[in-house]
Parts: C-alpha cells; structure tokens; sequence
C-alpha cells in the first residue's frame, strides 16, 4: 500500500513537474499572476539575499586568509574566495534561503488554499489550478533565483573585499584584479546554471506538497516542512550531480 | 439527472461511503443530512467530479463522469455551482475581484460590463456595500453571501450544491442565509433551480429542502419528504430530527 502511494505521489509530482512549465505556452496567460510572483519572490527576498551573502563573503575570506596566511598565499584570498563563491557557496546558499523563505511560503499559502476549498471552487469553476496557481510560481522562481544569486555573489565579493583589505590588510585592487581572472565563461557559466535548476526544482516541490496538504493545520505544518527538507536536500544533491556534470561538460579537470 | 450507483469510497482504512445509491433530478430541493464525518460533503464532492470513487458509477446527465477526463468534467460542472462552508472566498482578492472571477475567466467582457453585473450580483445578495472590502473584513454570514453570489456569476446553473451554508452562524444569519437559498430556488418544478444542501441542522433543512436523505454507515438509511421523516420510526433518526419534533415545524 506505501509503495503503491509512493510511485502515485511520484507520478503526480512527475506530471505537475512537466505541467506547470509548459503551461506559460497555453492560452491563458496569467501575466498579472507571474509578475506578482516574481515580485514577492525577487523584489521581496533581496533584503534577506543581501545579508546572507555579505555574511557568507565575510566569513569565507576570514576563513581563507587565516589558513593561506600561514602559508604565505595571502594574496590569493581573493581567487579562492572569488571561484567558491561563483561556482559553489553563493548559488546552494541562497537556494536555501529562498527554499525558506519562498518555498514554504508556496506550500502553505496553497495549503491553506486547499483546505479552504480555494483550489475546489477553482476546479468547480473550470480553472485549471496548476496553470493558475503553479505555473507562475515556477516560472518567477525560475527567473528570479538566478536574479539573486547574481546580486548574492556580487555582495559576497563584497564583504571578500572588506575583510581582505581592512581585517587581512591585502591590496585591494591585487583582490578585484583576482577576482577579474577567475570571471571566465566556465565559472560564470557554473554559477548561472544551477540556480535555475535550484529555482524550478523549490518551486515544483514546494507547490506539489501545498497541493497534496490534507488533515487541517497539522497537516498544513507537515506540508510545509517536508516542502523546506525535501527542497534542501534536492538542492544539495544536484548541486553535486550538476557540479559532476559541468566539469565534464566544460572540460574542467580535477 | 443525477444517478449514484452503488458508489463506495474509502479514505485509507476509513470507508465512508459503501454502496450509496440514489436518483436524483436538477430542479429538486434535497438535503443530505447526517452526522459528522458521514460522508456528506464527499457526496457534493463527487457529484462536482472533484473525488473519484473506489467503486460505483456516478451518472449525470447521462454520462458516467468516473470515466470523464478533467477537461470533459468542466462541462459537467458547468450544470453546478457550489457554496463551501465558510464560503472559500478567494482572500487575496477583494468581494468585487471574487465575484468578477468567473467573469473574467469564462467571458470576454468590457469592465464597465463586469462592474455592472457583479454590482448586479452583490446587490440580489444584500452585498453591494461590501464591493471594496477584502474576506477577512467579512463575518461569515457576509462571506456566505459573496460566496453565492460568486456562485451565480460564471453561468446559470442548474443546480446550486451547498455545503453546511449556515453551520456557526446565529439564528438571524442562519434565516437569512435560508432566504436566499430559497430566493435562488424559488419556482415550480421542473422550471427551477434545484439544491442539495447538506447539514447537520435540520431546523434550517426544513426551511430550504423538499425530500431528505439520512446518511448512516456510508448508505442513505431515509429518504422521503417532510411528513415521512416526521414519522419515520428510525430512533436514530428521531433522536437527530428532535429538534423539529419538539417546535413541531
């Protein structure tokens, strides 16, 4: 009986998956639903971005020219901080914080939705609730992770810089002229890729298990944290397949 | 028409329909009454399309809609409209944005043209002075109200299913409710629009229905008009109908 729920939910959230993409493909269009979207989850989660990464850049260079100035590399703080900031940190870490504070904002807020009979009515009323509901949460998502994550890495360069100069007391212009050499296609293209992945994936989640919410607030609760979970471990473990897949893609060797 | 056919329905291992079977035609007024946790908003449910049963044939209008895709199933709905308990008011949008749903999605209207029929709409419902106020500002009588009014926006239909349309409300709201689910289905038959209203209080299901359906164990266990249910020799029945027993309504 689990198992066959299991591959019932895998199924559904399967179909959702493919659905709610193509639905911006489909008459009609809800543009008004995309934009409001787009603004809760981009204009509205900038502030929380903005710390995060500064925090995150901060950090990360107190952590690297600690360790490098024991070996005499000071100056290469900048290039260290720089490519796991690109490639790596900034992209998973705002993910998680967007599937935080997007993804369970999605889950509940469909949620309440269904057990408010809201997605019934809609379905009574011969509205399709993935393309009305879905299709612009995934799509804003999709957009507008990206969007953060660059705003996100260029802050965290940021605090890199302010540590690197006025804590680890290096060159600042030696810092940005580092930070200018590792700004190839591969690195750009490794930081860019993933969050829209990381975007449609938290957004898919997140509205599949508001959808499939039952038995009242408990059941609200248990959505909406299987939603942030399932979101960060689905975020970690692509990042690493996805990692594997772009350094054979691009030819980056180990 | 609407024809359940030994219809069962389990959720896990709780089965609350087995075997539910009855006729019923679009201008009638019925209430479904039963305990709590009996099955009767599945029933409204499944009449909409919105559950698929484990078992059983569900016919309307002729066709069995347990085997209609979720796209041939909008033409079925389009002879219902449903009032869920609480009135499932959309609550990002405002009583005049609710009303105008339907409007908006199904018609392809100018806004003075929207305006004026939801203006309409509000009006036959005693809400036109709330077109600008949001749910949460609403009692639930009020959402009740919007909520019918919505329900009448996108089509005519044929039929208007209610769920618990006065359940927490007081006697007053409750009357008034009542009146204008009558207003709605006022005419003879079969030129009219009919109800199902399932409640748990039978004061307000004598005021608004015809013919009475018990529901017990997953089964109607009575079905008959006013007089018979008074008479019926069901204890359990007696004991849920005391209520208008004792007023003698």
């Amino acid at each position: 009986m689990h198992l066959k729920n299991l591959v019932s939910q895998l199924q559904d959230f399967y179909l959702l998956s493919v659905r709610a993409p193509m639905g911006i493909l489909r008459r009609p269009f809800y543009f008004r639903e995309i934009l409001e979207q787009m603004d809760y989850a981009g204009v509205g989660s900038l502030f929380i971005v903005v710390l995060v990464s500064l925090f995150i850049g901060m950090a990360l260079s107190l952590q690297i020219s600690a360790e490098l100035s024991s070996l005499g590399l000071k100056m290469y703080t900048g290039k260290i901080v720089g490519v796991a900031i690109i490639r790596e940190i900034g992209p998973v870490a705002i993910a998680l914080s967007f599937a935080g504070r997007i993804g369970s904002g999605m889950a509940s807020e469909l949620g309440s939705m269904v057990l408010g009979h809201q997605v019934d009515i809609l379905r009574v009323f011969g509205v399709d609730p993935i393309k009305k509901l879905v299709t612009p949460r995934v799509i804003s998502a999709t957009i507008m992770l990206p969007v953060l994550t660059i705003i996100g890495d260029a802050v965290s360069l940021f605090g890199g810089y302010y540590i690197s100069v006025f804590v680890s007391h290096q060159s600042g212009s030696f810092y940005w002229s580092q930070i200018k050499d590792i700004m190839d296609f591969k690195n750009i293209f490794s930081g860019i890729a993933k969050p829209f992945i990381f975007g449609y994936i938290i957004a898919c989640i997140s509205c599949y298990m508001g959808l499939s919410t039952h038995g009242g607030s408990r059941g609200l609760r248990k959505a909406t944290t299987i939603s942030v979970v399932l979101s960060t471990i689905m975020i970690i473990v692509t990042d690493f397949v996805m990692t594997r897949i772009l350094f054979f893609a691009l030819g980056m060797k180990v | 028409m609407i024809v359940f056919e030994n219809v069962s329905l389990a959720f896990g291992n709780h089965q609350v329909l087995d075997g539910l079977s009855f006729e019923a035609r679009f201008y009638e007024k019925i209430a479904i009454l039963g305990g709590s946790g009996e099955g009767k908003t599945t029933i409204l449910k499944l009449i909409l399309g919105l559950l698929q049963p484990d078992s059983g044939r569900i016919i309307i209008d002729g066709k069995d809609i347990t085997k209609l895709s979720e796209r041939q199933l909008r033409e079925t709905r389009m002879n219902f409209s449903i009032v869920f308990q609480e009135g499932a008011l959309f609550d990002s949008m405002t009583v005049r944005e609710n009303v105008a749903f339907c409007l908006r999605e199904y018609y392809d209207l100018r806004e003075e043209e929207i305006e004026q029929r939801v203006r309409e709409l509000l009006r036959r419902v005693g809400m036109e002075y709330a077109i600008d106020m949001m749910p949460e500002e609403l009692s639930g009588g009020m959402q009740r109200r919007v909520a019918i009014a919505r329900s009448l926006a996108a089509c005519e239909p044929k039929m208007i299913l209610y769920d618990e349309p006065t359940t927490g409300l007081d006697p007053i709201s409750a009357d008034n409710i009542c009146g204008l689910i009558n207003d709605l289905s006022s005419g003879e038959p079969p030129n009219r629009r009919g109800l199902i209203v399932v409640t748990h209080k039978i004061t307000d299901a004598v005021k608004v229905a015809e013919r009475f359906m018990y529901l017990r164990s997953g089964k109607i266990s009575f079905d008959g008009n006013i007089e018979e249910l008074k008479n019926t020799d069901d204890a359990e029945l007696r004991r849920f109908i005391n209520e208008i027993l004792l007023v003698g309504t």
